[in-house]
């Protein structure tokens, strides 16, 4: 059960603690409500599982936002005024670049279980760059469409273009600081293990990468 | 080992300045209470407002605070009207049940110290503030300019819904104390649980409709520009004031659904407060949890039928009609629930009873107008604007409304400590109960005879006529009601006022926070997290003192209750 586990965590914290002063021996229930005792209070650490759960959460969250963009995108196909966008060359390119960066971030993974924090290092930040570069290449290729004529406000199909990949690269730029973030934390602090939370980032990633083949898919098979 | 420090917002010793400790704390408690204080400036407006619309629509000739002073009138009308609805659907209706008394309910019931992510939880309330501060500054902005805001605005509230849906739901899966299995949980729980996962769901949506609608007017894209959908369209369908179709879509999926998210929560809370007490078990607590999960799934499918008149597929009023009747099925579970719950029971009828049980009323009786609209061959005679005002403002916000006063006279103990007064609350009930029957009742009835479809126009002008009358009670009713509100706030001001520590347990209920101290101590449990024991409605014969809490441990029950 998911409950069950926080609460050993604190019993342990509780004992090793020799200045709480035997609260580790209190009676589990405190029955004319407690507190009493909490001159200092006791250190609180909820389950690291709450971040799994979280992420979880917020990809779905994300992805309805996605599909209610994309039943709307649907239904406003059928309608005359639409003139289909066709996708730059580059954006196929940048494809290639976010699958090999999700590749990247399962090889820096796989060296943190092995205990080479050297080579875990080096494979993330490459991933980190990986990612930035696919956000400068979609800019590059939004500014080819805008040399091409077609803006936001051109036609629907155009909006719907740019809010789809815009929206995206908004989301994986989310991403990216969120590698740079798991980079640069110092984790002798913190409630989680670094592999804790390189696992959290990467279902992030691994999630950006899915979405942007399936808005790929949309746009290329939708148009 | 011991290196992670919860920060300041645990420790009550460490007293940080004001800001710190009111305008800026993550606790858990604190965000709770702001979000009440929200809701209770917001309904205090709204309620005004509302008397202001009300006395337009009666005396269109009196001069009224923002409707004569300014030029163009049917706009300010319409201004006025958009603010009542933002400010009481938005800061009342979602932010009370929810946001308010779970903030502040949810980890004391499920035995935690904090919700899963406080800062995150700071960060929704403050989003959740700015949005207010934009949808009523967009109230005096002309109107181009004002929509603009208003995007803007219920844009960040849904961010900020979002945020504590996703806290709300990580709490509960991942933070339950020891022995809080879910069969365990309270309802309110359940009810708060159900409720995020529904808005996790639905404000993604309505971001994306309000983002996709912002960016048509200020950059100027074509998501939804209508002219050439409709041509597309089937002529029979297409409304002659060419309906912006798409963006109604998006909206009536976010808003049936919004229906659920104020109303789900309100189920909880009447369920919860109807066992304590009829000293009595939930009846069939199981089905009332399927219940509840029941419409939440239904709610958030039902929202085609809002779209029978704007034209989608032809075929799909059918099966949206069959849906959105099926809402009914849970509906009667729940109701089923409550009435089997107070049968044969002997009911304290506080102040907070009477109000839960003035929600039964209100529901069964918006409810029951709800089947005319729900049904796809009724609604041409029932759809008209009054009707419809009748049945929502009864089913959703006065009902609602009652909940939240239930949930306020109930856990005041615990939140402020003290008590509110019986006698002047029970006056404010029946004050109110009777006036808000007395304003909507008639409201059904207007719409049905004055504005009905069916009618040829010549009739309908004759009785509109005999409708003035009807039109001018429902005025005078709004504004006594309004009025007698003061009678609740000066309560509460009192309360307020006189507020000291009470017993922990006053009412003989079994849910955990009822097991600290009233007002509940800043730490929650201190420092040994409770276990939890049992369901949480074991009440009646049998147990010592006619209920068991549910951190009383086995060997601590008394013989004649095992």
């Amino acid at each position: 059960m998911p409950g069950s586990t926080t609460t050993p965590d604190i019993e342990l914290i509780v004992e090793k603690k020799p200045s709480d002063g035997g609260v580790g021996n209190l009676p589990p229930v405190d029955q004319d409500g407690g507190g009493d005792d909490g001159k200092r209070p006791r250190r609180w650490k909820p389950s690291p599982k709450r971040y799994y759960t979280g992420m979880a959460l917020g990809i779905v969250s994300i992805l309805m936002f996605f599909m209610a963009l994309a039943s709307a995108f649907l239904v406003r196909r059928g309608s005359g005024d639409w003139i289909p966008v066709h996708i730059p060359t580059l954006m196929w390119f940048n494809t290639a670049v976010l699958v090999i960066s999700s590749a990247t971030l399962e090889m820096a993974r796989h060296r943190l279980s092995q205990g080479r924090l050297s080579a875990y290092r080096n494979l993330w930040l490459v991933t980190t760059a990986l990612g930035m570069l696919f956000l400068v290449g979609q800019i590059t290729a939004w500014r080819q469409l805008v040399g091409q004529g077609i803006y936001l406000a051109s036609n629907p199909a155009s909006s719907f273009f740019y809010i789809f990949t815009g929206a995206h690269a908004l989301h994986l730029f989310g991403g990216v600081a969120a590698l740079l973030f798991v980079a640069k934390r110092n984790f002798d602090q913190a409630q989680v293990s670094r592999s804790v939370a390189s696992e959290i980032a990467s279902y992030y990633w691994h999630f950006m990468d899915a979405l942007w083949l399936f808005l790929l898919a949309l746009l290329y098979l939708g148009k | 080992m011991v290196t992670y420090d919860d920060g300041a917002h645990a420790s009550p010793s460490a007293s940080p300045s004001f800001v710190g400790r009111y305008l800026f704390s993550t606790h858990h408690k604190t965000i709770g209470l702001q979000y009440l204080w929200l809701a209770l400036v917001s309904v205090l407006v709204g309620m005004v407002l509302s008397t202001l619309l009300r006395m337009h629509a009666s005396w269109p000739d009196t001069a009224i605070p923002f409707l004569a002073s300014v030029q163009n009138a049917p706009e300010r009308y319409a201004a006025i009207r958009l603010l009542h609805g933002s400010l009481m659907v938005f800061f009342v209706l979602t932010a009370a049940p929810q946001l308010g008394f779970g903030n502040y309910l949810l980890p004391l019931q499920i035995g935690s110290r904090e919700m899963a992510f406080p800062r995150l939880n700071l960060l929704s309330f403050w989003m959740t503030v700015t949005s207010l501060a934009g949808m009523t500054a967009s109230f005096f902005r002309p109107l181009e300019t004002g929509i603009h805001w208003w995007l803007a605005s219920s844009s960040i509230f849904c961010l900020a819904a979002l945020f504590s849906a996703l806290n709300f739901t990580v709490t509960t899966i991942d933070l339950r104390a020891e022995g809080m299995t879910l069969p365990r949980l309270p309802i309110t729980v359940w009810a708060w649980f159900l409720n995020a996962i529904l808005s996790m769901l639905i404000f993604s949506v309505l971001l994306a409709g309000c983002a996709a609608l912002l960016s048509d007017r200020l950059l100027g894209s074509q998501f939804f520009s209508f002219a050439s959908f409709l041509a597309s369209q089937p002529l029979n369908l297409v409304q002659q004031d060419s309906l912006p179709v798409l963006w109604q879509r998006l909206f009536w999926y976010f808003a049936q659904a919004e229906v659920y998210v104020a109303m789900l929560p309100c189920f909880g809370i009447v369920t919860h407060l109807i066992a304590t007490y009829s000293r009595k078990p939930v009846w069939k607590e199981r089905v009332v949890v399927l219940a509840l999960c029941g419409v939440g799934l239904i709610g958030f499918c039902v929202w085609g039928y809002h779209m029978f008149a704007t034209g989608m597929n032809p075929y799909a009023p059918l099966v949206f009609s069959v849906l959105a009747s099926s809402l009914g099925l849970p509906a009667a579970f729940l109701l089923a629930s409550w009435l089997g719950t107070l049968w044969n029971a002997r009911p304290q009828l506080s102040t907070a009873m009477l109000f839960s049980i003035g929600f039964i009323s209100l529901f069964i009786a918006g409810g029951l107008s709800g089947i005319f609209l729900a049904r796809h061959d009724l609604r041409t005679a029932a759809v008209s604007e009054d009707f419809v005002i009748g049945h929502f403002h009864l089913v959703m916000g006065v009902a609602a409304t009652f909940a939240i006063l239930a949930a306020l006279f109930f856990w005041f103990p615990k939140m402020f400590g003290g008590r509110l007064n019986e006698p002047l609350g029970k006056l404010h009930f029946w004050v109110t109960f009777a006036g808000v029957y007395l304003i909507f009742m008639p409201m059904h009835w207007l719409g049905l005879l004055t504005q009905s479809r069916l009618l040829p126009d010549e009739q309908r002008a004759v009785l509109a006529a005999s409708g003035a009358s009807v039109r001018t009670l429902v005025t005078v009713a709004t504004i006594c009601t309004v009025g007698a509100q003061i009678l609740f706030v000066a309560n509460f001001l009192q309360a307020l006022l006189q507020r000291r520590s009470v017993e922990n347990d006053p009412w003989g209920a079994t849910t955990l926070e009822w097991s600290i101290a009233s007002p509940a101590p800043e730490n929650n449990f201190g420092s040994a997290l409770p276990i939890v024991y049992r369901g949480a409605y074991e009440f009646g014969e049998g147990h010592t003192n006619d209920f068991a809490p549910q951190h009383l441990a086995p060997e601590l029950l008394s013989p004649e209750g095992r």
